[in-house]
């Protein structure tokens, strides 16, 4: 009974085939952080578990190298 | 022998001396009959956020083959280097020799920035060129803020 049409979740990562999450491609991550710098969750982006995983290892190494913020207010 | 990703940064003071410390450590794997893979410099990046009050550093990748001994070596020398600010390894199950993201962005960025100071010296003769030049880079540009402004929505749907 939704109102609107809520466009379908995927697992970009299961699609296309990414066996592995580089914690180097930032535009990667990106679309995976929010505005806050926290990572946003599976039940909201639809990533499969396991992938999930590695993205949350991929975003913590890229802030320990300063190539992602861990908050928005440093 | 394991293969193993090192990323590390240096003080931007210390940029010139990167290539010199590069030489040392390619010496110091080599000589324990380790293999570098991959050596990327990527030059002095922005900081996410600033480590010990500095806010841009020199960032250095390098994919390695070598043995534990050889890496604790490494690790102890980034250690006591005062010019490197942070070091991370991640072990690999493979040689990785194709060019990171960060490092392609970055060739993508230069080349533009070429193209546009070309243009600006250019003679008004070569216009017809420039344009042609001109439009899939304007058109890539337009792509980008589409996208990011599509993730954001189904972010927000979902919320």
């Amino acid at each position: 009974m939704a109102r609107h049409f809520r466009r379908r979740k995927y697992c970009k990562f299961t699609a296309e085939g990414i066996t592995e999450i580089d914690y180097k491609d930032l535009n990667l991550l990106k679309q995976y952080v929010g505005e806050t710098g926290k990572v946003v969750p599976s039940r909201i982006t639809g990533t499969k578990a396991k992938y999930q995983r590695q993205l949350a290892t991929a975003v913590k190494r890229a802030r320990f190298l300063a190539l992602l913020p861990y908050t928005d207010n440093h | 022998m394991r293969h193993y990703e090192i990323c590390f940064l240096v003080h931007p003071d210390q940029s010139e001396q990167v290539p010199a410390m590069l030489e040392r450590y390619r010496a110091l794997i080599e000589d324990k009959g380790g293999v570098i893979h991959r050596l990327e410099d990527w030059g002095r990046r922005q900081l996410a956020f600033s480590i010990a009050k500095l806010h841009k550093a020199h960032y250095v990748l390098m994919n390695i083959e070598c043995d534990a001994e050889t890496l604790a070596e490494l690790e102890g020398v980034f250690r006591f280097n005062d010019a490197v600010l942070r070091h991370l390894t991640v072990r690999r199950q493979d040689a990785v020799n194709e060019a990171s993201p960060i490092l392609q962005a970055k060739e993508e960025k230069d080349r533009v920035q070429k193209e546009r100071d070309d243009r600006r010296g250019d003679k008004p003769s070569d216009d017809d060129n420039d344009q042609d030049d001109d439009k899939p880079v304007k058109a890539d540009a337009d792509k980008k803020p589409e996208a990011e402004e599509a993730t954001e929505n189904t972010s927000e749907e979902g919320a």
